[in-house]
């Protein structure tokens, strides 16, 4: 037993703390001396990054409360013309990245854009551009966030909602409340930990953007640190910035957790039963109906169908061969990615469990690091510490440089997005596991099955679902993925997404309409195999 | 068991490393110089490599790689960032070849880096609508008579940066703090969008006039943007600022030989290459930006608002680096958002 313990406890430590090696190599850079940049950054910029990742914050988290708290509400308790196909319909947003709902944004509502081009094929020539509303800045970005992140609140409200809904209205009903009065008094009270659990999630993913904030050129906290660190070499700014952010992050974190915690608690564990929904007559389910298509609307069809008329607009930019690339480079990556994550993430989770340690269970606190830390920064990160690394590795053992090995190379990316969703199969897979009960290990014990067999029995068997919901959010995940690849891709390797943003860049959003339709149908596809997974778990 | 080996050597195999490549880190997206780079290997049976992204990240890669850098070529849109490559000692000295000497003006070129390509930064405005004083220059937009008729981009922008950085060398800081100050009050609309969006502004009348690279107004007259954007464009000309003056403001797509190219050479033949007439050609015909040599016609796009207008050709481009942090003070102090 002590022997495993050191064994399994020696494997947790080290990935934990490979996973937390952005953290460390920000935080370790603060012995050098501050730049002019820093004045500059103090009286001016820093005040303003600070202004603008706030409101961009309140603002998405404002519209995805409403959006997802809204829609779940309906979906979970009313039964209204295609209530049935909302159900589903509505997570599809989650495979449009906020940075492609960006370009939509603006070629459809700029100034002779899309919208122009709509209204002169219908009414003729004119001067349409000022009535025509512009989405962009600050204002822009909080749109593409909301409308591409609310998801996550409408997720986990529905689920409490499903899980709770007998109670409730029998509660309310009872109390003699109507409609709006059960919603603001029983309803939403009764499912704030999910909420919150919600909009935390909603929080992290908004702080950490890159894509969508530089895209509008907004600069916040995240734009702060890359660009105090990179253009300025500025460490200690880039420090200080990244101590306010990851601040922030933890506390998100620390609320989701903890919000979680009280979910679980609330759900019955037993005499749960489905209740039929009310019906909903006449003008307000008509109302409804409406409501939750514009939602569907705005957050899905609006962005692919955008791409989708470019791609037939300028069919000059198709290229068989290429996308054929584009494609097995993602399945390569996806696959051993995937591979990786879910072997170590199982075994860790398993040295855990029969360890039984509580240190190992505050070890795993640093696996979030990798999501809490924006991806731009955690790839600039990954490159410090390698090169570093290399360099301290040849001249101890002198042999030749390593840092191919780990910059530039496949092996590389696999690496950094290890870090980079650790958490995501970790704690996926985790989830599962402490539902198995541990009687169920001592009886397999019993039967004279070794730990490694009880593993492959009877742990594995009742684990699949949950690996398989866990490679498919992980392959999402990677397909959208940008600025780790970005940096971190060998020579002449291209996925969607880096495809997509160079054309974006040199402002052809046109040629980067078929990558961004890829990266839409692939995650919409893997969406629409779990969504039975989603909506019912968690 | 072989496909676990297919699978090991997929993920170790960093690079084909063959005898014959040139390594390029590029932060210049055009789609257009892929094909350049495949007329040059079939040319010279040298392979071209590239990895292409973000400016600062890339600079980070290089150095932090250090010599175990396999990058060639460093590709930018920004002289000011040539300028600091070369202040930092990220370059090395090789592509300085009698036909350079001869062929690129000296302010667009040092012994550690070469322009590829020119653009100038001009003012757009409507003809039907707008009739411009004479001889304007960049500093009299800082005048009442242009009280909220202007539209730019924000002043994170790099083109910004380098345009303010050039307005420092020549007038000095508090001047240009000054003018600034005036500038920024003429603003038709707070800063936002990309320069084709300033041009569209004045197309739809939001704005009098725009500040704006050349070659944004090409890509719409080409059709590129579709018919709309191509309409609005045919509404608005360039006006070539500072031609009694120092002339027009003029920035680079340019590239450096790193320090620690493996392949300096080949590098060297890519840059030699990129500078034929065959090559600028190429060049000027898809993004539509001026060419680096002379003897070269610029695109008819962009050549039928003439080619003949007096550029900065004082100014050494690499100043913009210095001054470019200089710059976004001003301007963050002045307000430009």
């Amino acid at each position: 037993m002590y022997k495993n313990f050191n064994f399994w406890f020696a494997g947790s430590l080290l990935v934990s703390l490979f996973v937390a090696i952005p953290l460390f190599t920000v935080f370790l850079s603060f012995f050098n001396s501050t730049s002019e940049y820093y004045d500059l950054l103090r009286n001016t910029f820093l005040k303003n990054y600070i202004i603008n990742s706030f409101i961009i914050l309140i603002g998405v988290l404002s519209l995805t409360f409403i959006f997802g708290v809204l829609s779940a509400y309906f979906v979970s308790f009313y039964n209204f013309p295609g209530v049935n196909f909302f159900k589903w319909a509505l997570i599809l947003s989650f495979a449009v990245p906020a940075y492609i709902y960006a370009y939509s944004l603006t070629a459809f509502f700029e100034n002779y854009g899309t919208l122009f081009s709509l209204i002169t094929f219908i009414f003729g020539e004119g001067n349409y551009n000022k009535f025509i509303p512009k989405f962009d800045g600050i204002f822009g970005a909080i749109i593409s966030m909301s409308f591409s992140l609310f998801g996550y609140v409408y997720v986990l409200t529905r689920a409490s909602f499903y899980h709770q809904s007998h109670n409730l209205i029998e509660v309310s009903k009872n109390l003699g409340y109507n409609a709006k009065e059960s919603f603001f008094k029983i309803i939403l009270p009764s499912a704030r930990p999910a909420i919150i659990a919600g909009l935390s999630l909603v929080a992290m993913e908004c702080l950490a953007d890159f894509g969508t904030v530089s895209f509008f050129s907004v600069s916040t906290l995240t734009t702060g640190i890359y660009n105090s660190w990179l253009s300025f070499d500025d460490l200690n700014t880039a420090n200080q910035l990244s101590f306010v952010l990851l601040l922030l992050i933890l506390t998100l974190f620390y609320i989701e957790n903890y919000s979680r915690g009280d979910a679980k608690y609330h759900q019955p564990t037993q005499g749960f039963r489905k209740i039929p929904k009310i019906d909903m007559v006449g003008k307000k389910a008509q109302l409804v109906s409406i409501l939750c298509f514009l939602l569907f609307f705005i957050s899905f069809i609006f962005p692919t169908a955008q791409m989708i008329f470019w791609t037939i607009k300028f069919p000059k930019y198709f290229d068989l061969t290429n996308i054929l690339l584009l494609n097995l480079n993602t399945l390569t990556l996806v696959i051993f990615t995937s591979i990786v994550l879910i072997s170590f993430s199982f075994l860790i989770n398993f040295g855990n469990r029969i360890s039984k340690s509580k240190i190992l269970n505050y070890l795993s606190f640093f696996s979030i690091s990798g999501y809490a830390i924006p991806g731009v920064i955690l790839a600039v990160a990954f490159i410090t510490f390698f090169s570093w690394f290399s360099d301290f590795f040849s001249s101890f053992f002198s042999t030749t440089s390593i840092k191919k090995i780990f910059i530039g190379s496949i092996l590389g990316l696999i690496m950094a997005y290890f870090i980079r969703f650790y958490s995501l199969a970790f704690n996926g897979i985790r989830s599962s596991y402490i539902k198995i009960n541990q009687s169920i290990d001592e009886s397999s014990y019993l039967l004279g099955y070794t730990k490694f067999r009880t593993l492959r029995k009877i742990h594995y068997p009742y684990l699949k679902n949950s690996i398989y919901l866990v490679s498919i959010l992980i392959a999402i995940e990677i397909i959208k993925e940008l600025p780790i690849t970005l940096i971190l891709r060998p020579f002449n390797f291209e996925t969607f997404a880096t495809k997509a943003y160079a054309n974006a860049s040199q402002d052809l959003l046109e040629a980067a309409a078929l990558p961004s339709l890829f990266i839409i149908f692939w995650s919409a596809l893997l969406i629409f195999y779990t969504s039975k997974h989603i909506l019912s778990e968690k | 068991m072989k496909i676990l080996f297919f699978l090991i050597f997929i993920i170790f195999n960093t690079s084909n490393v063959s005898a014959s490549e040139v390594n390029i880190f590029s932060s210049r997206h055009y789609e257009s110089d892929t094909d350049l780079y495949k007329k040059f290997t079939d040319k010279t049976g040298i392979k071209v490599n590239v990895i292409s992204g973000k400016d600062n990240a890339l600079h980070k890669r290089i150095v932090d790689e250090g010599k175990d850098c396999l990058g060639d070529l460093y590709f930018t849109a920004d002289a000011g960032k040539l300028g600091s490559f070369e202040l930092q000692g990220l370059f090395q000295k090789g592509a300085n070849s009698e036909f350079i000497k001869k062929n690129i003006p000296q302010n667009f070129r040092s012994d550690y880096w070469i322009g590829i390509a020119k653009r100038a930064r001009v003012i757009y405005y409507n003809p039907t609508k707008t009739n411009p004083p004479k001889n304007l220059k960049y500093e009299d937009l800082s005048k009442e008579i242009f009280k909220s008729k202007i539209a730019i981009r924000q002043s994170n922008n790099i083109y910004n940066q380098s345009l303010v950085a050039s307005i420092i060398e020549h007038n000095g800081p508090n001047e240009t703090q000054e003018w600034i100050k005036g500038f920024v009050k003429n603003f038709a609309r707070p800063p936002k969008g990309n320069d084709r969006a300033q041009i569209l502004a004045v197309a739809a009348g939001e704005a009098e006039y725009a500040i704006a690279n050349t070659y944004y107004l090409a890509l719409m007259l080409s059709g590129k943007k579709g018919e709309e954007q191509k309409n609005a464009a045919k509404k608005v000309i360039p006006y070539f600022p500072n031609q009694k003056d120092r002339g027009t403001h003029m920035n680079i797509s340019g590239a450096g030989i790193l320090k620690y190219a493996p392949n300096k050479q080949n590098a060297i033949k890519l840059l030699e290459f990129l500078l034929t007439k065959e090559s600028q050609t190429h060049i000027v015909n898809n993004t539509f930006e001026y060419p680096i040599i002379k003897g070269v016609e610029p695109n008819k796009l962009i050549a039928q608002f003439g080619t003949n207008f007096k550029q900065d050709l004082n100014t050494n481009v690499s100043v913009y680096s210095k001054r470019q942090s200089e710059a976004l003070k001003i301007m963050t102090e002045a307000g430009w958002k």
